[in-house]
Order: structure tokens, then sequence, then C-alpha cells
């Protein structure tokens, strides 16, 4: 039952119908089967299906006001330069991980009090008493590297394809700033369970954001929300980590995607440019770029990967470390604890 | 361009004379004006939104700063009698800096009397040394066999005064101001020093103070003016 509304399936399906009619002499209707015009007709035909019917079904019906199959084309069936491999999909593999720490983050608020006397409680609570607690926290906890490392593998991507060039740098300059505020995810994130380590860890990094000259001391207070790590801190860092945050990067995440669709991708380096039909060709320069089994991972992975694993706790159990305290502290502590953000 | 104007016939018979149409313009124009109804309207709109968004992020954000520029509420806490230190060594002196955050509000201080054989200081007066490492902030831990005192995280050493005489702290240890009151020793809010130890208002650890350093690292609203 189709309603009388426009749609572009009519004009198609005249289109068609003529083609077949007048025999087309450029495309040519061969006896043997359909011709390219009459197939290529046929895939639009059935690509305009659901916003044909749109009085008919209730997807129809969305998607012919809000135009999903065109979404979902853009985004899923869109076409991709040859060559393309599994190291474009680090960036989807990232926003996985986001998506993760996301849905995690909100249901270990649930259990969360952002509070100096009572996050430690609330945390071993969750921890060990509540139903799959464990394994939630674990997985944001674990998450949390996971996003780092493959954020920068993704960038160490795009940066040995060449993949920043024009048109594609604004989108290069959103995602160093994502990467800014991955980074600062982890800061804020790394206070919240308030143990020795946390505590300590985030003492030591607001001191380094002190450090900064002239901006630096006001930039910590503005952090510790006065000149001392006092009862509103832990609030603070609480809403930069679930509010303001995320926030930021998912606005950021949804211009760095239309983006990618609107600009689409590029080949990697040693992929041939394509030349127009019937251009001479002209022989093949390589650009020079290391095969990306060669290039290594940046020193910065490492380091970050070096620090997940000697965290010395297995995914099904984050750290049991004691409560925040300022007063019985370990005679010698380990240095990269400290910086491990 | 001008070719084709003249080629035009100036009449033809139908028609008449070819008279130019007036220049289009917005309904309400008339001549003379300098800003359109239209433009106007637009300008007033986007001005009205802007103060109508200033108005919510402006007091938002001053909100968010206003701890930057609050003073520190400033406590005294009583620690001991007078009879308690000596000026030879230091005693540990657990103490609550900060209300209402539990354990990680307290600190400790290392105190001992006066001594006249340190420069600028006298018999009768109390000297409390802060554990918060002038480096990154560790705690720091006297060492009596030594006579110094040493950070676990970074290798920092101060000698017997809290002067840096080893490892990457910046500058000496903090100190607290003290006072005697009935016979009982208080301590106060929290200064730093220069290298000569001299009292400046308190600087965040890793940051150097004295010189043109007070100048890359300036004194915060939110700290208490040191001791004179």
């Amino acid at each position: 039952m189709k309603l009388p509304l426009p749609t572009r399936k009519s004009k198609d399906t005249d289109a068609n119908a003529n083609g077949n009619g007048n025999g087309n002499g450029a495309n040519g209707t061969s006896p043997e089967g359909p011709s390219k015009a009459e197939r290529r007709a046929a895939v639009k035909t059935a690509a305009v299906h659901h916003s044909a019917e749109g009085g008919a079904t209730a997807a129809g019906w969305v998607d012919q006001r809000v135009n999903g199959t065109g979404i979902y084309t853009a985004m899923l069936t869109r076409k991709v330069p040859k060559g393309t491999n599994w190291f474009y999909t680090l960036g989807s593999a990232t926003m996985f991980i986001f998506a993760m720490q996301a849905i995690t983050g909100v249901f270990l608020s649930m259990y969360y009090t952002p509070s100096a006397t009572q996050a430690y409680a609330s945390i071993t609570h969750m921890t060990n008493d509540v139903f799959m607690g464990e394994f939630v926290r674990g997985m944001h906890k674990w998450g949390g590297s996971l996003m780092i490392i493959l954020i920068f593998l993704h960038m160490a991507r795009t940066f040995f394809f060449g993949a920043y060039k024009y048109p594609r740098e604004l989108n290069w300059v959103i995602g160093v700033v994502l990467v800014v505020l991955t980074m600062v995810m982890g800061l804020t994130g790394y206070l919240l369970p308030f143990d020795q380590r946390s505590f300590w860890a985030t003492i030591v990094a607001n001191n380094i954001t002190a450090s900064g000259p002239v901006v630096g001391p006001y930039l910590a207070d503005f952090l510790r929300a006065g000149p001392d790590f006092s009862a509103t801190t832990l609030s603070r860092f609480y809403a930069l980590h679930m509010l303001l945050v995320p926030g930021l990067m998912g606005g950021l995440i949804a211009a760095h995607l239309f983006l990618v669709i609107k600009l689409g991708t590029t080949a990697p380096p040693w992929v041939k440019a394509a030349r127009p039909k019937g251009a001479r060709p002209t022989e093949f320069v390589p650009a020079g770029v290391p095969a990306p089994e060669a290039q290594g991972s940046p020193a910065t992975n490492g380091a970050v990967s070096e620090g997940a694993v000697s965290n010395g706790a297995s995914p099904e159990a984050p750290a049991a470390e004691p409560a925040a305290d300022t007063v019985d502290v370990p005679e010698a502590s380990d240095p990269d604890g400290e910086v491990n953000a | 361009m001008s070719d084709q104007q003249n080629n035009l016939p100036e009449s033809d018979e139908t028609n008449g004379p070819r008279v130019p149409l007036p220049e289009a313009q917005p309904r309400g124009y008339f001549e003379g004006e300098s800003v359109t109804r239209r433009n106007a309207f637009m300008v007033s709109s986007q001005v009205l939104a802007g103060v109508a968004g200033a108005a919510v992020v402006l007091p938002t954000i001053a909100f968010a700063l206003a701890p930057v520029f609050t003073p520190h509420e400033e406590r005294w806490e009583a620690v001991g009698t007078v009879n308690d230190f000596t000026a030879d060594t230091y005693r540990p002196i657990v103490f609550t800096e900060t209300l209402g955050i539990g354990e990680v509000g307290k600190t400790t201080a290392y105190v001992r009397k006066g001594s006249t054989d340190f420069e600028g200081e006298s018999a009768d007066e109390f000297v409390a040394i802060s554990t918060r490492c002038a480096h990154l902030g560790c705690p720091v831990r006297y060492v009596q066999a030594a006579g110094n005192f040493i950070c676990p995280c970074h290798g920092g050493v101060y000698d017997f005064e809290g002067k840096r005489i080893g490892g990457p702290p910046p500058r000496p240890l903090d100190r607290f101001q003290t006072r005697v009151q009935d016979g009982k020793v208080e301590i106060g809010p929290r200064f730093s020093v220069t290298n000569q130890l001299k009292a400046v208002r308190v600087r965040d650890p890793g940051e150097f103070t004295g010189g043109i350093w007070e100048f890359l690292y300036p004194p915060r609203p939110s700290t208490p003016p040191p001791p004179s």
C-alpha cells in the first residue's frame, strides 16, 4: 500500500523504463542480460526502497523524515580507497572504548560517593560486595589505559600515512584536542578511587601543573579549588571527569566523524594514486614512507603500556591499595607510581 | 559589456523608449539610510543572544574560579607544651591542616625549639618544618642518623634547617608559623622560604622562590600572607 507521496523512486523507475523502451544507443541493451544502466537503476531503486515505502512501515516512516538510509550509507557503505587495511580501524576502536568508558562510567557512578571521607569505602564496597562490581570497575580501569594506547596508535597511523595533510588538517587539530582531553580524563579519573596511589599521584600531578610559570600556580588553584587539597577537590575532579570533559569529547568526536565522512579517508602511501581514464600512465614515485610494520610505536606508547602492566593488578581485581593517608606513608615509594596517571 | 549595451536598440515600436528598472531594494527601504531594517534586527537579535549567553556563562565561570581568589581560612592548633621540644632534634607532630576531608586533611610537621646557632633564630621561638617536599609534594622524613630530611619519591635531600643539599627540589622545605599561648606551642599557617630562609607567601611544590622567581611564580590571593 503506497501513499501518493513524492519520492525519488518514481523518477528512477521512469528513467529505467525509458532506458529499456528507447534502447538508448550509448548504453546498448545487450540481448544476453540487463545493461549496465539497468543494473545501476535497479541498485538505486533498492537503495531508496525504505523511503519509498514511507507510508507503509514504521522504519520507512522514520527514514523518510530523517533520511536514515542516507546516514547509514554515508557511514557504513561509503567508498574507501584501495589499500584500506586494519590500521584504519584504530579510530573506531578508540571510539568503541570511549563508548565503553561512558557506559561503565555511568553505572559506576550509581555506587560511587565523591567525598574525601567516603570515596574509598564506596569503591571497596562496589568492588567487593556488588554483583559484577569488580568486572565493571575493571573494564573502566583497564579501558582507560587501553584508550590512551589506542588513541596514540591511531594518531601514529594518521601521521605515518600522511592523512593529516590537506584537506584534513582541521581533523588532525580536533584529534589532538581529543588526545589532550583523553589525558585529562586519565588524570581526573585517577584520583577517584582515593587510595594511596591515586591520592599521591594527584598531589604530584597538581604540583607539576603548579610549576608552570605565571599561570601554573593559578591553574593548580583552579584544579584543587584552593591552595591545598581540600573538601571540594575530589568533587571537582569528579565533575570534570564525568560531565565536563566527556561532554566536550562527545561533541568533538561527532565533529571528527563528520569530517571523516565529508572528506573521506586517504589511501596508504604505498598505493598508486588512481589516474583518470585515458590519461597517459606516469611513472610511479614511491612516497618514501616506511611500511607500518617497520614504524614501531612511539616511545610514549611503550611507556603507557608498561605502566599499565606494572600496576600489578589483574583485570578482575582492581588494585587493593590502602586508603589515602598523608601520615602513614611508606618509607620508600615506587617512583613509577607517582607519575602513572 | 559596454559594446553589448550600445548595440541594444534605443527604443522599439511596441514598447516605447527603454527605461531602466529601479534598483531592487528590500521592503521599507528609503533613500539614504545607512542601516537596513533587516540588518538592524539581525545585529540586535545577535547582541541579545550574546547577552543572554553571557548572563549564563560568566557567573558559572566565576563560580568555578572563585576558590582561586578566596583566602584560605587560617587555623591554629596546639601541638604540645613548651617543654615537649628541644633545640637539637625534631619531633614529628601530626595535625589537621584542612578540615572536612578526614585522614588526608592531616599533615606532619617536624618541630624543634629555636637555636641561636642558626642565623635569625632565637631560643624562645619554635621552628616547624613541613614534610611536604619542595619538589613535587611527597612526604619527606627526618632521618636522625644523618640529620637530614629525605624524600622517598625522587631523592630530594635537605639539611637540618630544611635547606636543599641534594636532589631535584627547587627551594628549602616549607615551614609553619608558630606561637606560644599559655605555655602551649601552636602551629599556624604554612609559608615558604627563599634559599636564605626569608619568609615568603606559600608556594606550591616545584616552584622556585626569591629574586625573579617571585614574578614567574606569583603569590596567589588564596594564600595567607607570610609572617613578617
